[in-house]
């Protein structure tokens, strides 16, 4: 049987405020006890909400400017047209484009000196999805296929990892990949539907789904008779895990949701979608990435960040005062990221091109200090005058704010593969 | 071959620039030109010249986006902060600030006997001006705030007819309204969608819109301008593209379309003899079409994206401002 959990101290602190708050409530239970039984009591629901560390990635495809969101030049004459704008931290400045978010810049933590080498759509996607470039023979999972692995509860009734991603263009340069740890560990992914169409019972009854169950446990037996693989392993336990799923459609369903909240999420694609991935972690699901495609903006540039960036503050601000309100801003992290960011030069088309030499990313919530800024671009934005971070500090540094231990190996074979590269560090300035 | 031809067209002087040019307004019976910029500022300079020194009017705080020239003494700049400024170009002094928009000032247009201003700017309404005393006459409310798809509208450009008692707004999603200038009627609305890209599919955001505006001489027709459908909207990767419609029956006359960019500007000779657009892609487009005979006269390029033009009293020469340069050409043989 393979091992479920990764044995790091953080999962024993979880258990451990699990079973206090069991034995506080005076409630008979046993360690294994799966999620879906111990949610059935309010005072250990609220706990395990508590304790159990999420995220949901607002993943900026295609590569929003550093410009018009969190490093702000006015005046220079890489700046473009948009002023910058006191926030609520005294001495940071963000783009006059959001300014809710410079009304609440107290959970969120912007770092501005991300040099990641790599403008190319496709493999800079693949590398800030993984925290580390492609490496030959080795299929490394990504940032949602980990943290599936290492925050998901065992026999947890909802998914570990779903990912939306409805645009075309740009699906393929970052899709989820759970690497060698499995399609266990592999997104529900999201391409056209907000509910998930392979969840749908589409008139087939639930004695339907036992019978289908039994007879592909019949099947299956036979065929793992005498064979010993991961990956039959990994494909079993996540077939073991259907009908659990299948109960989770009303999770995407945000018609459940009061019209007041859907109105404050907003009307556009990219607000149902994070107030579906709202839903999701409420319920338990460790990682959500909501894809927000596309901001590859080479020409008109400014045009197109004053059409999306203010729905990125919206929806952001929002999501994080959710949250918030529901308690759960402690336990998750919130996260803006995409492969690149823009060119300070403008372009004769007004648009700015494919920059990795000096850009930004925010992180909010869970682990996190919030109202800070790490990190420095220099006076035109065109390189990194401090603190600069490649790919693999901010995944070190995600890891940490999750309460994951970012020196830890996975195995491939007795090959001992690290979570970061060894002597990566967090950015600790930027850790709660 | 007349003496003057838009096939005669042919490079004067190219100015090389550091910064963004917007708009041009050029003083009469001159080669003095007053240019808005991206380093927020407002320009004097003499086109005449290879290396024209350049006298700083003054700093608008952001972009300036349009100068229109009221007489020869007044010039009024309007920017993203929202504010129109009058200023006299021969002391350098400030006449007056207005907080005219909430949002970006995109254009203005001054009326041809000189004595209204107009300013549209992305709060979505068109204002009218006393262009001399500054006074606000009335605003023109009727362009949608939001696109069909929830995101916000811009309102770019604005035209008065040649008579001055018309005049015409353009938005994003292509409508254009014609108003009455006396009273802020609204006397008709013509739509141009093909100028707006909605990528509901592949990157779920929009380019386009409606840049370009000019009434034919009589004032009963608009011709209308910016890029048709683009299948990438990461770039202006569509064709360049110019419909003319009576506005007062709402129907389309006919449409030309060039190479690949957008139509920032378009001018109609007073005498019918070309309509002339002008903008670009990577590179400057012109285009210059016979509306009589529908037929295209010339296409060419300019050594840069063009974002606005002059021409003369007699249209032989134009002055085209845009990206980090000055072109000036002429048309005559």
């Amino acid at each position: 049987m393979r091992k479920r959990f990764c044995g790091s101290g953080e999962h024993v602190i979880s258990r451990r405020g699990f079973l206090g708050t069991m034995a506080a409530g005076g409630v008979a239970a046993c360690a294994d006890m799966t999620a879906i039984q111990a949610l059935a009591a309010p005072e250990i629901s609220a706990e395990l909400r508590r304790n159990q560390k999420r995220c949901i990635l607002l993943w900026l495809a295609g590569g929003a400017s550093q410009l018009e969101t969190w490093d702000p030049k006015p005046g220079a004459v890489t700046g473009g047209p948009f002023q910058a704008i006191q926030t609520s931290v005294p001495g940071i400045h963000i783009s006059e484009l959001m300014p809710r978010m410079a009304r609440r810049l107290k959970d969120t933590a912007i770092i501005r000196s991300l040099n990641t080498r790599n403008a190319d759509h496709n493999s800079a996607a693949e590398m800030m999805m993984r925290g580390r470039p492609r490496e030959a023979g080795l299929n490394y999972p990504d940032l949602g296929a980990v943290l599936s692995r290492e925050l998901g509860q065992e026999s947890s009734p909802v998914p570990d990892y779903v990912a939306f991603y409805f645009a075309t263009e740009g699906r393929n340069m970052a899709p989820s990949n759970p690497g060698f740890l499995g399609a266990r560990h592999g997104a529900m992914d999201l391409y056209t539907s907000m509910i998930p169409e392979n969840i749908r019972r589409n008139g087939i009854s639930e004695q339907d789904h036992i019978e289908r169950a039994d007879l592909r446990g019949t099947l299956s037996r036979g065929f793992e008779r005498g064979r010993s693989s991961l990956t039959i392993d990994s494909h079993s336990h996540a077939y073991s895990r259907v009908r659990g799923l299948m109960s989770s459609e009303a999770l995407f369903d945000i018609g459940r949701e009061p019209q007041r909240i859907r109105d404050m999420y907003g009307p556009t694609l990219f607000g149902q979608q994070t107030l579906a991935a709202r839903r999701l972690v409420e319920a338990g699901v460790p990682f959500v990435r909501v894809g927000r495609a596309w901001w590859d903006s080479h020409g008109h540039n400014f045009e197109t960040h004053q059409e999306m960036v203010p729905e990125l503050d919206q929806v952001m601000c929002t999501l994080l005062d959710d949250l918030e309100q529901r308690g759960l801003l402690e336990s998750t992290l919130v996260i803006t990221l995409a492969e690149f960011g823009r060119t300070p030069n403008i372009n004769s088309q007004l648009g700015r091109d494919h920059f990795a030499s000096a850009w930004s990313c925010s992180l909010s919530g869970c682990g996190i200090r919030g109202g800070s800024v790490y990190g420095r671009s220099d006076a035109t934005g065109q390189r990194v005058a401090d603190g600069e971070i490649n790919a693999a500090r901010l995944f070190a540094t995600i890891y940490r704010a999750l309460g994951i231990n970012h020196r830890k190996n996975y195995h491939v074979g007795a090959r001992p593969i690290p979570l970061t590269d060894p002597g990566t560090e967090p950015i600790r300035e930027v850790l709660a | 071959m007349p003496a003057s031809s838009p096939r005669n067209l042919r490079s004067v002087r190219d100015i090389n620039r550091r910064d963004i040019l917007f708009s041009v307004a050029r003083l009469p019976n001159s080669d003095t030109l007053i240019v808005g910029s991206s380093d927020n500022k407002v320009h004097e300079l003499n086109a005449g010249q290879n290396n024209p020194p350049d006298r700083e009017l003054a700093d608008h705080g952001r972009y300036v986006t349009s100068v229109r020239l009221v007489g020869t003494r007044t010039v009024v700049s309007g920017g993203y902060d929202g504010r129109l400024i009058w200023w006299d170009r021969e002391r350098g002094e400030v006449i007056r600030t207005v907080a005219a928009h909430t949002r970006w000032v995109r254009q203005l247009a001054v009326s041809p006997d000189g004595t209204k201003l107009a300013s549209v700017a992305d709060d979505m309404v068109c204002r009218i001006w006393n262009a001399t005393t500054g006074e606000r006459i009335r605003e023109l409310r009727g362009h949608a705030a939001r696109t069909p798809t929830n995101f916000g509208s811009m309102l770019y450009a604005c035209v008065f007819s040649a008579d001055g008692r018309k005049l015409a707004t353009g938005d994003r999603v292509g409508r254009v309204i014609i108003w009455n200038v006396e009273d802020g009627r609204q006397l008709g609305a013509v739509d141009a969608p093909t100028l707006y890209t909605w990528d509901g599919v592949q990157r779920i955001r929009s380019i386009g819109g409606v840049r370009g505006l000019a009434f034919n001489p009589d004032g009963t027709q608009i011709a209308v301008g910016g890029v048709g459908q683009i299948g990438n909207v990461d770039a202006l990767q569509g064709p360049s593209r110019v419909e003319v419609f009576n506005w007062a029956r709402a129907e389309r006359l006919f449409f030309f379309t060039g190479q690949q960019g957008i139509v920032n500007r378009l001018v109609w000779h007073p005498a019918n003899e070309w309509l002339c657009a002008i903008g670009g892609g990577s590179n400057g487009l012109v285009m210059f079409h016979d509306p009589a005979r529908r037929a295209s006269i010339h296409q060419g390029n300019i050594p840069m994206h063009v974002h606005d033009v002059a021409f003369n009293e007699d249209h032989t020469r134009l002055y085209a401002v845009g990206h980090q340069k000055i072109s000036v050409m002429d048309l005559r043989a």
